[in-house]
């Protein structure tokens, strides 16, 4: 099950989703730092970063839940506030979505099936039965995985054309992570759009984005193809002595070992003599982890940024 | 508009909070009145003020509606202006529902001269005065400002927070308390009580349409820049 497996839909650089200088700052903080992007059309999209990174408050935005600060935002070329047009197109179910409250999942999936044109009931049903959902229990007597369930298939099943998952995996067990994201690609692969799936578990999910928005203290740090990323960095896997002896002057990002077998991530690719040098000294070219390779642009972003993020917040005016 | 109708589905998709729980509220407290006239003298006239109990709900239902009910309706991806027309829409259909009935008891009242033993529940005296038909739009109005003051209050806390509204709340009191101690100042308790009696039921549901349109035109505007 890799992306690799689904042929891109003609026109996938065709854009849905313009940002242009986005700034979203509270009182005492700045959650979105001035950032600009597209999001492409039928495309599905990780959207990764820490803990407060901003990846709730972008999503936000996008969908006209919350305002921006200043910065433009288009959605199918369009503002997403109080435009129903526009709306009707995205689904947004928050991780910490709130429900009325004597609601059960049954009257969410009812009220869904109303407001989303493309909703799919029979999808909708075959998700209830594999995450085993009890659809006639309170919303608010669900777990925690549960509640992620009812969001999850409000998600898939109304077949938005921009579709946002906001940390969907939260209490689920690996069985049912496995199921969401086997469902998502399938469904995907039957009805293309465009997902945008944020979360902190990267190398969960890095065989189903195409492309990676990193985004970092209220910035963009990375916006490119899943693949390209990976091109950044080779790992070479093989005997330690000999791994360590062909890396030596190499940037390495990352070093793992068990016993004498080492795992070393060098960044950049390799060069054809290098590769039959490789050959010779016995070693192999490993997976590259999207998560070791992001860990490490945020952290070097953190060091080269520390100083001048101390003084961001108070150097800018407080504008509203 | 279509929206907006499937907003009114929405907030009726349980019809337990809108429809079910107000008239069990009524029944009940239709039912503990009349059996406590049962107990007493059937000759005397007697007044029950129960029937504004499913008013005040209407009030925790303008409360519940927003701090529950719009962030789902976020989620639906649906406008705040949908939300809006929408949830006022659905207060409006079930007041729609209590005035029915409240007309109907009315009348099963004055021809039953009061259950047969003299009391009314639903046909207030002085609501009825000027006929049922005033009688029916004073119920209609009451139930919808108690409905949407509960609503303002709910976009004034996810707005403001506890603390102002609170303070507004105090305000209002203190406001309400500085009208009571300027009148008592002036004597002037007898005019104020002459003024009411004679604007009458319509001069009572003039107020309330004002009300209402104020109270909305505040909610909907904090609710435009409110955030689930």
């Amino acid at each position: 099950m890799t992306i690799n497996d689904v042929a891109p839909p003609s026109g996938a650089a065709e854009s849905v989703i313009e940002v242009r200088n986005l700034t979203k700052r509270y009182r005492d903080a700045v959650a979105v730092d001035d950032v600009s992007f597209s999001i492409h059309k039928n495309t599905i999209y990780g959207l990764l970063g820490r803990n407060g990174a901003g990846k709730t408050t972008v999503m936000s935005i996008l969908t006209a839940q919350n305002f921006a600060t200043s910065g433009d935002v288009r959605v199918f070329g369009e503002h997403p506030y109080e435009n129903a047009r526009v709306l009707r197109r995205m689904c947004f179910v928050r991780e910490s979505q709130k429900y009325p409250d004597d609601a059960k999942p049954i009257h969410a999936f009812a009220t869904a099936k109303l407001f989303f044109p493309n909703w799919n009931q029979e999808l909708a049903d075959r998700l209830i039965a594999d995450f085993r959902l009890p659809v006639r229990t309170r919303i608010k007597k669900l777990s925690r995985g549960q509640l992620s369930a009812v969001g999850v298939i409000i998600g898939l099943a109304s077949r938005a054309e921009v579709t946002f998952f906001d940390e969907p995996y939260l209490g689920l067990d690996a069985v049912a992570r496995q199921i969401f994201y086997d469902r998502l690609l399938e469904d995907y692969t039957e009805h293309p759009r465009t997902v945008i799936l944020s979360s902190h578990l990267i190398d969960e999910v890095s065989n189903l984005i195409e492309r990676v928005l990193v985004i970092d203290r209220g910035q963009i740090i990375m916006d490119a193809a899943t693949d390209d990323v990976r091109d950044q960095a080779t790992a070479i896997v093989g005997d330690a002595a000999a791994v360590d002896a062909f890396v030596a002057g190499r940037e390495v990002l990352h070093r793992e070992s068990l016993g004498r077998v080492a795992s070393v991530t060098i960044a950049g690719a390799l060069s054809p003599d290098e590769r039959s040098r490789l050959t010779a000294a016995g070693l192999d070219i490993g997976p590259v982890s999207l998560q070791q390779l992001i860990v490490r642009t945020t952290q070097h972003a953190d060091d080269t940024d520390a100083t001048a993020s101390d003084t961001r917040t108070t150097t800018k005016g407080g504008r509203r | 508009m279509n929206r907006v109708g499937n907003v009114v589905r929405m907030q009726l998709v349980n019809r337990q909070t809108f429809i079910w729980v107000p008239l069990l509220v009524l029944g009940g407290t239709l039912a503990v009145t009349l059996m406590i006239w049962a107990m007493l003298p059937p000759a005397a006239v007697k007044y029950g003020g129960g029937a504004q109990a499913p008013m005040w709900y209407f009030f925790a239902v303008g409360i519940m509606g927003t701090t529950q009910t719009f962030p789902f309706s976020q989620a639906m991806s649906v406008t705040r202006r949908e939300f809006f027309l929408g949830s006022l829409l659905t207060a409006s259909l079930t007041s729609a529902i209590l005035t029915v009935i409240f007309v109907i008891g009315g009348f099963i009242e004055q021809a039953t001269n009061g259950w047969g033993v003299n009391g009314y529940f639903f046909y207030l005296d002085w609501i009825w005065s000027s006929g049922a038909v005033v009688a029916a739009a004073l119920i209609l109005f009451m139930t919808m400002t108690f409905f949407v003051t509960g609503f303002a209050i709910a976009t004034i806390y996810k707005r403001f927070g506890p603390a102002i509204l609170t303070i507004i709340l105090v305000g209002l009191g203190l406001l309400l308390v500085g009208v009571m101690w300027l009148i008592g100042r002036l004597n002037a308790w007898g005019q104020v009580f002459g003024w009411i009696v004679t604007q009458g039921p319509e001069g009572l549901a003039i107020g309330l349409v004002i009300t209402l349109v104020v109270l909305s035109g505040i909610a909907y505007g904090l609710l435009r820049r409110a955030i689930p």
